[in-house]
């Protein structure tokens, strides 16, 4: 819930700004670590933006990957979690961002 | 009227970095070490610190408490020789840096500041405090699957403890088996098994915590 509200928070702030009176379509980048159901996102961004300018915006929500490699080898690997044939560990790079990308809203010609 | 696309690139866990940086800077000019524990409801977390003060009563030790709305665990260390801190989360399931920069500033005095994290073991992994250690504890109650089913808690663990390990065979859990999952999660990871109702496993913890202190040089500075 506490994701669903900062999306909220920030395009309602990134929409005053520009004077904005409906946000069309929000796009967020998601760390796969951060373990986040999308369809849960979705669903608490829904319930909290009721009765305000986000309330029909389209969320988009796309996953990023975490890029492993093997501690020992250096080899590319599929999951933080799954150790290397070489009997090495995974180092993680990303994964654990969330990411407010772009906000489409409609704005009164003067604006924008 | 007519429609534009903001480029925004705001990254939403920004605020909570930028506040947990502060938390670091402002434990390290005091010298305090600050651990976060966390763990399943019920794990043991609470009776961890109550014993962690009896047993380190020569340090000044503060204790925040997360909970949802009760301030039952505060209520129960209280009573020992601590200052005591509960934040209530409301319907956040987890310690942020933003509760934990409040706190802080009221136990600018002690050694030591245990934070006992909101019981459960998905959401307050996402959420840096600004700590030096991460603890993770589970017991042998909550299923020998516990280990392998949260692993990004305990991938970032650095300390792992396993307790109530005289019970394992009582409830048909392997100890050897979430020793092992939690080995392979995280190879960095300290990994203490215990039973703290049987004092065991206590010592090497409380070890452990007298080393990071040690390390940081915080017993010279606020003592």
């Amino acid at each position: 819930m506490s994701f669903a509200l900062a999306i909220l928070e920030n395009t309602i702030r990134i929409a005053k700004e520009r004077n904005a009176w409906v946000i069309r379509k929000i796009r967020v980048e998601v760390g796969e670590l951060l373990m986040i159901n999308p369809e849960q996102l979705e669903f608490c961004f829904r319930s909290i933006s009721k009765g305000t300018v986000a309330e029909s915006a389209v969320l988009e929500i796309e996953i990023a990957k975490a890029r492993v490699m093997c501690d020992r080898c250096g080899s590319k690997l599929n999951s933080p979690y799954t150790p290397c044939r070489c009997g090495g560990y995974g180092r993680v790079y990303g994964g654990k961002d969330m990411i407010l990308k772009t906000v489409s809203m409609e704005v009164d010609d003067a604006q924008g | 009227m007519h429609r534009v696309e903001i480029d925004a690139q705001v990254n939403l866990l920004g605020e909570n970095k930028r506040y947990a940086e502060e938390n670091r800077r402002f434990l390290r000019e005091r010298g305090i070490v600050a651990v976060n524990i966390m763990g399943a409801i019920g794990s043991g977390k609470t009776l961890l610190i109550e014993k962690t003060v009896e047993k380190m009563s020569d340090v000044k030790i503060g204790v925040i408490l997360g909970d949802v709305v009760c301030r039952a665990d505060y209520e129960r260390v209280s009573k020992h020789d601590v200052v005591a801190e509960a934040i209530n989360t409301g319907k956040e399931c987890h310690l942020d840096a933003y509760l934990i920069h409040r706190s802080i500033r009221k136990l600018e005095n002690v050694n030591l500041i245990l934070i006992e994290n909101v019981g459960n073991l998905v959401c307050p992994v996402d959420f840096d405090l600004g700590e030096n250690k991460r603890v993770v504890m589970v017991s042998v109650t909550e299923g020998d699957d516990v280990v392998e089913k949260h692993p990004e808690i305990f991938r970032l663990a650095d300390v792992i403890i396993i307790n109530k390990t005289e019970l394992a065979e009582f409830v048909g859990a392997s100890v050897e088996k979430m020793e092992k999952d939690a080995g392979r999660l995280n190879p960095h990871a300290k990994i203490i098994k215990m039973d703290l109702k049987q004092n065991r496993g206590i010592e090497e913890w409380i070890e452990f915590l007298r080393g990071v202190m040690d390390v940081s040089g915080s017993t010279s500075r606020n003592s």
